[in-house]
């Protein structure tokens, strides 16, 4: 069996943690998976509009060559269903992306939205609880006050550890459309909205309004085009952030230019390959992700088939291109017809940018190390995995014999997805969203 | 031929996919709705590629590859459908899968006509920016779709228009486009058919392309 450990700097090792249910309904679909900036908690959000967080356990002294493993710590409903009366429309719970916020004192905050609705959650822990009121007594009855014949003062006594998420803050009403991102800026004191057409920024503490930065909507809607399909601030620079289109074009903007940015300040297209021209190459084009490299000097960008890298000082074309799942060109038609060609992949970069990951179908993602140039497919199933055993690259056979362990491209399953990935912001940790359950792997250990 | 039949094939899909995803859940996806008028397009554009092929063979055109179904320069194929004749091959005739929706509440903007009497109706602001039209079920709903039906009779008569520029958006008004495209095929005289569905009063020589207009016009009330 090859082994990629000379390809790709490590090599993963199944999940010790994989949360699912045998039978599971459509609500408990995972839509979304993000560690936070120091990747101690992991988010995940699901289409019943519920948010599990998982923290890391810590490490203990004796279990020194366990790596901490990651359990729930908390778990809220963020948004229910909603009806919009005026328009008659019912709004989905959903959670389309879940941002944190990085942590500024004891309290974790995330961001979590769903169509419609942004919401500021405060995540906060209570291990104690204040005994020895004068006016109340233990189970929080008023005492007559006749009864009251000496002073105490309350005392903090520790009690079993309680975490619990409110929200802080509601941002609704500003999107007609529907959301598909937010990103917090650098400045950690607004953040963006994008849906289909708009683009809206705001400030946390102020939830009656925000200002509209971006705005792509024709005056007449039959000149409809393009869409705004990904959005993501600049991870240092708090006046430049990049948005995405269904036309497979990005374009980067500095608010510095003009209050309104729909002049880009750059415009990143790739010229279309003229043998590749078919039927379905409009909606294969359309981007469905876009991420700033850590560094701030490239971007990710995911269409239907490719994976591509982006410098920021070249709008031409982008440096790096990776097939996924190039098998599937000749199958455009079918996948039209199930609707998995409007599936929407998501792209993450490693803390050092050196590697990049994306899913596929059939429960398999890949990986991309931009040095080598290796790739590797894995697979996240059940079945797969034994306790400390190695992950196995998996190969899809594209045509001819078909070896023992390749998978044949008629044999995939394209109910199995894998859409939402995650990677630790310094470790090589990485959570993986298959469909119910979500895996999370580590590096091997030595 | 099989081009043809793939082409209307995806047209009808198109359509049903349209139709379908304004019931589900979180209402109507404007994305999902631009991919999908996009694909609508090409294979419109492709099938009339594929007829004008097959009534005008002499006419040089790049072949269309049945496999991925390879689009053509529209503009080849406006100059040859006006000199294109009627009486080409019998259409097969097609699945009937669209269903025909009298109760349907909605239009979605890009496909709502332009009334040809202005509504007397005051309507929220929302509609009035034109924008949001499609996300709103409209009360007149019943009313345009009848008089997008007069409408396309209406315009069977005109002589084919000037290609669209390869710019137009996707949401041109689906029933004008469909119509523009099939009047040279159909070769029918000036005088205007009376407003009943076309196929039933058409002069014989439209005959041949009255099913695939029928499904289109069915596809358009669905809508």
């Amino acid at each position: 069996m090859k082994c990629f450990s000379r390809y790709l700097p490590y090599i993963f090792r199944p999940a010790n943690t994989i949360l699912s249910s045998s039978c599971h309904t459509e609500a408990d679909i995972i839509s979304t998976v993000e560690f936070n900036h120091t990747g101690e908690l992991l988010a995940t959000g699901d289409k019943g509009g519920r948010v599990v967080i998982f923290q890391r356990e810590q490490e203990s002294k004796n279990q020194i060559h366990r790596r901490g493993e990651y359990n729930v710590y908390s778990t809220f409903q963020s948004h229910e269903p909603e009806f919009d009366y005026l328009k008659s429309l019912e709004i989905e719970e959903k959670i389309n992306k879940i941002r944190w916020l990085p942590q500024q004192n004891a309290a974790y905050f995330l961001l979590s939205t769903n169509d419609k609705t942004v919401k500021l959650w405060k995540v906060s822990e209570r291990d104690k609880r204040p005994e020895g009121y004068n006016l109340k007594d233990e189970e929080g009855r008023l005492r007559d006050p006749a009864t009251i014949t000496t002073l105490r003062v309350p005392v903090l006594r520790p009690m079993d550890l309680m975490v619990e998420a409110t929200p802080r803050r509601v941002f609704a009403n500003a999107h007609t459309y529907h959301i598909n991102s937010i990103s917090v800026n650098s400045d950690y004191e607004t953040y963006m909205s994008a849906d289909d057409l708009r683009i809206n920024l705001w400030n946390f503490e102020i939830t009656n309004q925000s200002f509209n930065i971006v705005d792509i909507k024709p005056a007449n809607m039959e000149e409809l085009t393009e869409v705004i399909t990904a959005a993501e601030f600049h991870p240092h620079h708090c006046n430049t952030f990049v948005y995405s289109s269904s036309k497979g074009t990005i374009r980067l903007c500095d608010m510095r230019a003009s209050a309104l940015c729909d002049r880009h300040t750059k415009f990143f297209e790739e010229p279309e390959d003229p043998s590749n021209r078919s039927f379905f190459s409009e909606i294969i084009s359309s981007i469905s992700d876009v991420k700033f490299s850590h560094s701030g000097r490239y971007i990710m960008t995911r269409d239907y088939l490719t994976v591509k890298v982006w410098d920021l000082n070249m709008e031409n074309r982008p440096i790096e291109t990776y097939q996924v799942h190039d098998y599937l060109r000749s199958k455009l038609c079918s996948l039209y017809e199930n609707d998995c060609i409007f599936d929407k992949f998501e792209c993450v970069w490693n803390g050092s940018d050196s590697v990049i990951m994306t899913g596929s179908y059939n429960n398999f993602f890949r990986m991309f190390d931009r040095n080598t140039k290796r790739d590797v497919t894995l697979e996240a199933s059940r079945e797969n995995s034994k306790p400390r055993a190695i992950l196995k690259p998996r190969k899809v056979c594209v045509g001819g014999k078909r070896r023992k362990d390749e998978i044949s491209v008629d044999s995939l399953d394209f109910s199995k997805k894998i859409l939402h990935t995650a990677w630790h912001p310094s470790e090589n940790i990485i959570a993986v969203a298959a469909t119910n359950n979500l895996y999370i792997f580590q590096d091997k250990v030595n | 031929m099989e081009v043809q039949k793939e082409a209307q094939r995806i047209m009808t899909l198109s359509v049903w996919k349209m139709y379908h995803s304004r019931m589900q859940r979180g209402g109507l996806r404007l994305h999902r709705s631009l991919q999908l008028s996009l694909v609508m397009r090409s294979a419109r554009e492709l099938y009339l590629s594929a007829k004008v092929e097959a009534l005008e063979p002499e006419v040089s055109l790049p072949p269309a590859c049945p496999s991925d179904l390879r689009l053509h320069p529209p503009r080849e194929v406006e100059s040859t459908v006006e000199t294109a004749t009627a009486d080409g091959e019998q259409p097969s005739p097609e699945p009937m899968d669209t269903q025909e929706a009298p109760t349907a509440e909605e239009i979605p903007a890009y496909s709502a006509p332009r009334p040809a009497k202005v509504s007397r109706k005051r309507r929220s602001s929302s509609l009035r920016d034109g924008g949001d039209a499609g996300l709103v079920p409209s009360k007149k709903a019943r009313l345009e779709e009848k008089e997008e039906e007069e409408g396309l009779s209406s315009e069977v008569a005109d002589r084919l228009q000037p290609p669209p520029a390869q710019a137009e958006g996707a949401f041109p008004n689906l029933a004008r486009v469909l119509q523009r495209r099939f009047s040279g095929l159909l070769n029918c005289s000036p005088a205007a058919p009376p407003t009943a569905p076309p196929a039933c009063e058409a002069k014989p020589a439209c005959r041949p392309a009255d099913s695939m207009l029928n499904v289109l016009v069915r596809t358009v009330v669905a809508f």
